[in-house]
């Protein structure tokens, strides 16, 4: 009797928790109609924006953070004393109106704006400029000291409108012509407290770097609520922001881990906006998508073909020790030539990226300070051509002596007789340095050069060029949009001194003529003789060859057309619709829903909370059933 | 018994031990600069910078007093700051992953048991039979085929939606972003993110426990206390659940206490996938960056799981298995 108990018993715990099921499903669905924001807390009306990409973020604190996915949420809530303007990256006012230089180019004072109102209600003055000019450069934050790194002395305000500050040596990049300060300006009312140890969040241990700045205080339409690194990042509208009044109410970033979660998640429009895909192919799967816009939008980013321009040959000048074991032949900008006229980047730009780069000349990308970039024309450009760079190599007495199609070193060379046979090296980590590989092989094999290509990790890779080790490699470049900084990673002092210590310098090109240059061209105040400096170096550059440009990178961009408008590239017309350079950029203030509702919060996917619970109960009796009716059987087969 | 129970706990102990000293060495014999690693590619990566850098994570000491300095850090549970997340410590970039990783692949990891061992345990009394042949030739396809693969097509299929399949769930992660769900509604949210790569892993995961279960089976079958026991007339599912599988069972224990022990470990193409922030990931990350905190301290909660998963699936051999306690 008390086992048929006990089985009836599970039978009607089961058609208990069945009938249950079915009623709170039912509830649900019904609960679940009637909401149409995502949280179903009241905030329907709401309009947020969300966009995925694969981008990790490092912190969202200027002070440590060193990733560019960062950025993306420094450029809504703070200002830059200059901007980079959305049109064509000119020079803007932002948070400083005007610029006072010195007879000298020595002397700068900025005059501040006195109208804006952090996001909890503490004016902006001059003393937040000084103050956090003088934090980023006295703690070494990572990406904001090295713009400051002219400045000798502190940042001083003046008085509530003005800060002023010299240099050691004449400079034109302060002057406001060109916006290179990258420094977003902070509160300094939180950040004194947090050099203090008090972070707002109370996070134990606090320091400026360490401090997580979530919820953040910003100057401009928007600032961080809340975030979970890995995961998403929330911005509100700053309650204090006098200017135009933003369309939305809340920024949202989602991280996703691949390109493919993060298209189907726009197709699904769990997302507005799909930035940065990297794989053409899945870019070139949204083009006939329904209500998905696509772009490939330029932006300052670059493939380099390394050449070792002689680590272990070239001047000891400044720290620099002679090291590792580059290829001799790379000394010779013959070689060098010869290799760049042997590579075709249109090919590479069709096969490796589908057409969606552009073919690359010199190290001043495209899309940079309007001005800056040199193209070479006529005579000018070294064009792919094969026969001409074996008749180069053949001329410059790089003969092919053994026949055994390598040609070797010539007699009167550092080391006669030595085939041109070179260490080739791509990134494990990005493919389309794998993809180019075999190409560039095969063109280097029809002018009688053997390369032994070798993937390794860009960390590993960096160690190798460190140390001089290698002859060939594959990178890329992120540059500056003032070309100060790309122009830099080609002087004398920018080698890697030793193989032990780091530094940018990676082909180890060393030539006087340049390095006076790079310092005229930082102390011209005439932005048209500047550019004119700069022009020179670009062509110095291009025929030297420390680096073939093999293609200037696009970012592959996809949004949804049914949700938001009003994407604004930077610069015009088909550079980044979304993540603009620069402070607070117009795109957050243009955007908007295309018409009233299509800009709600996503909604959740996915089984109704009911029907889980239905779930949940069924699989509860159907487990108690089957243990209570197995111990049944037992106890009867005993 | 009890000898061999202090036994055991005193060489987890070492075990322990040794891994905590090895994890130092280990994660620096691998090449690279955490400080160039973080900046390369910036316009801060200058000599000076670069050495603000190491001294800010500590890289500038010498190696005996960074030993000293973890050891002692590592002994009051204190493992430092994470290097690529800037900063943020490592106790909190550990234990907002070790959730999602526990309901993730801890659950799919008994799911995965629970049905392979049926699998297995049906498969190989019935040997032969068409259930056989297709459980078997099911579970090593499954035990074959790559996750990420499989992965990727059921987020097309029931995320993207594809041909018959629905567009049902979520495309990745925990939860919904910034959704402020709370409650019930935040407990079926978690669950809509889970369904994908829950399946996903079971089937993934459940090929070996089937393939072992069988085989442990059919060898047990063969056993004369097997025949006895049919000469004697036991019915068949008493033979089976009585005495041949509790035999079986013994070779799947390990098994599945060394599944448990690589719970912690996460599942690192499915996380991928997912966008799941599971600690898989988060120690993929912290090798791409050389974050030598926040490997060592997860280096360090992988061998204790395992580590006291074997001393568990050890002990209860023990219990199960007569023979052991006498050896």
């Amino acid at each position: 009797m008390k086992r048929r108990t006990r089985f009836q018993m599970a039978i009607v715990l089961m058609l208990a928790g069945a009938f249950a099921s079915a009623a709170m499903a039912q509830a649900a669905l019904a609960q679940t109609t009637g909401a149409t924001g995502a949280t179903g807390q009241g905030d329907d009306e709401k309009v947020v924006f969300t966009w995925g990409s694969a981008g990790e973020t490092s912190s969202l604190n200027p002070m440590s953070g060193y990733l560019a996915t960062d950025f993306y949420f420094w450029a809504p809530q703070y200002h830059l004393l200059i901007n980079f303007a959305q049109k064509d990256f000119s020079a803007e006012p932002s948070l400083a109106t005007d610029v006072e230089v010195s007879d000298d180019s020595m002397t700068f004072t900025y005059t501040i704006r006195d109208d804006l109102t952090w996001s909890d209600g503490v004016p902006v003055t001059s003393e937040d400029v000084a103050y956090t000019l003088n934090l980023y450069k006295n703690n070494n934050a990572y990406l904001p000291s090295p713009y400051l790194s002219q400045i000798d002395g502190d940042v001083v305000a003046t008085d509530p409108t003005h800060v002023t500050f010299t240099t050691a040596n004449p400079t034109s990049l302060y002057s406001g012509k060109v916006p290179y300060m990258y420094d977003y300006i902070l509160p300094k009312h939180i950040f004194e407290e947090v050099e203090k140890g008090n972070c707002p969040d109370g996070q134990d241990p606090c320091t400026p770097k360490g401090f997580d700045n979530i919820p953040s205080v910003g100057s401009g339409p928007f600032y961080i609520s809340d975030a979970k690194p890995g995961e998403f990042v929330r911005m509100v509208k700053n309650p204090y922001w006098e200017g135009p009044d933003p369309h939305i109410d809340e920024i949202v970033y989602r991280q996703f881990r691949n390109n493919d979660a993060l298209v189907e998640a726009l197709k699904a429009g769990e997302i507005d906006f799909a930035y940065d895909l990297t794989s053409p192919n899945l870019f070139n799967s949204l083009k006939n998508e329904p209500d998905i816009g696509t772009v490939a939008a330029q932006v300052p980013l670059f493939d380099y073909f390394n050449m070792n321009t002689g680590s272990a040959y070239g001047p000891e000048t400044g720290d620099f020790k002679r090291h590792g074991d580059g290829h001799p032949a790379l000394t010779d900008p013959v070689v060098r030539k010869a290799i760049r006229m042997a590579i075709d980047s249109q090919t590479l730009v069709d096969k490796v990226w589908l057409g969606y780069a552009t073919p690359g000349t010199t190290v001043i990308p495209p899309v940079s300070a309007a001005g800056a970039r040199w193209q070479p024309t006529g005579d000018e450009v070294i064009a792919w051509d094969i026969d001409g760079a074996n008749q180069l190599l053949e001329d410059a007495g790089y003969e092919d002596t053994d026949g055994d199609g390598i040609r070797e070193m010539p007699a009167d060379s550092i080391d006669p007789g030595r085939p041109l046979e070179f260490r080739y090296f791509v990134r494990s980590n990005d493919q389309t340095t794998i993809d180019a590989a075999p190409f560039i092989q095969g063109w280097l094999e029809d002018i009688g050069i053997k390369t032994d290509v070798e993937a390794v990790t860009s960390t590993r890779l960096g160690d190798i060029e460190n140390a001089g080790e290698f002859d060939l490699a594959h990178w890329g470049w992120f540059p500056d949009i003032d070309p100060d900084t790309a122009l830099g990673w080609f002087i004398c002092d920018a080698r890697p001194p030793d193989g032990s210590a780091y530094d940018n310098d990676d082909s180890y090109y060393c030539n006087p003529e340049y390095d006076e240059l790079y310092k005229q061209q930082r102390a011209e105040l005439d932005l048209d003789k500047r550019w004119d400096i700069v022009h020179q170096m670009e062509q110095i550059l291009y025929e030297d060859s420390p680096y073939v440009i093999l293609w200037y990178s696009p970012l592959l961009e996809a949004w949804r057309t049914d949700t938001f408008t009003g994407y604004k590239p930077q610069p015009e017309p088909n550079g980044d619709a979304l993540e603009n350079y620069g402070g607070i950029s117009d795109v957050w203030l243009s955007l908007r829903p295309v018409s009233e509702g299509s800009g709600a919060a996503a909604q959740t996917r996915g089984i109704p909370a009911g029907v889980w619970i239905a779930i949940v109960l069924a699989v509860v009796a159907i487990v108690a059933f089957v243990i209570l009716r197995r111990r049944r059987v037992g106890e009867e087969d005993i | 018994m009890r000898g061999y129970l202090i036994g055991k706990i005193a060489q987890a102990f070492l075990t322990l031990l040794f891994v905590l000293v090895f994890n130092f060495f280990l994660f620096r014999v691998m090449p690279g600069d955490p400080a160039a690693i973080l900046l390369r590619g910036s316009a801060a990566f200058n000599p000076e910078t670069l050495e603000a850098v190491r001294q800010d994570l500590g890289l500038d000491q010498p190696l005996p007093e960074q030993f000293v300095t973890y050891m002692g850090d590592a002994l009051t549970f204190n493992f430092g700051d994470s290097f690529f997340e800037s900063g943020r410590p490592v106790g909190e970039v550990i234990s907002a992953a070790v959730w999602p990783t526990i309901l993730l692949v801890g659950t799919a990891t008994l799911a995965s048991a629970a049905i392979g061992l049926l699998i297995g345990i049906y498969g190989g009394w019935r040997r032969g039979s068409k259930f056989d042949v297709g459980s078997l030739s099911f579970t090593l396809f499954v035990y074959a085929m790559p996750e990420f693969w499989f992965g990727i097509l059921v987020l097309m299929a029931f995320s993207g939606g594809v041909g018959p399949f629905p567009a049902l769930f979520p495309t990745g992660g925990y939860e919904t972003a910034a959704s402020d769900l709370t409650g019930i509604d935040h407990f079926a949210d978690v669950l809509n993110h889970m369904v994908l790569p829950f399946f996903v892993l079971t089937v993934a995961y459940l090929g070996e426990y089937a393939l072992i279960m069988r085989n442990s089976l059919i060898d047990v079958v063969g056993d004369d206390f097997i025949q006895t026991a049919r000469a004697k007339g036991v019915r068949e599912k008493q033979i089976l659940w009585r005495h041949a599988v509790p035999n079986a069972l013994l070779p799947t224990i390990t098994l599945v206490f060394l599944s448990i022990g690589f719970i912690f470990s996460g599942a690192i193409t499915i996380e991928y996938v997912f966008s799941w922030p599971g600690l898989g990931w988060l120690t993929v990350q912290a090798i791409e960056h050389k974050d030598y905190p926040l490997l060592q301290a997860l280096f360090l909660v992988f061998s204790v799981a395992v580590i006291v998963a074997n001393l568990i699936a050890d002990i209860l051999y023990s219990y199960l298995d007569p023979r052991v306690r006498a050896a």
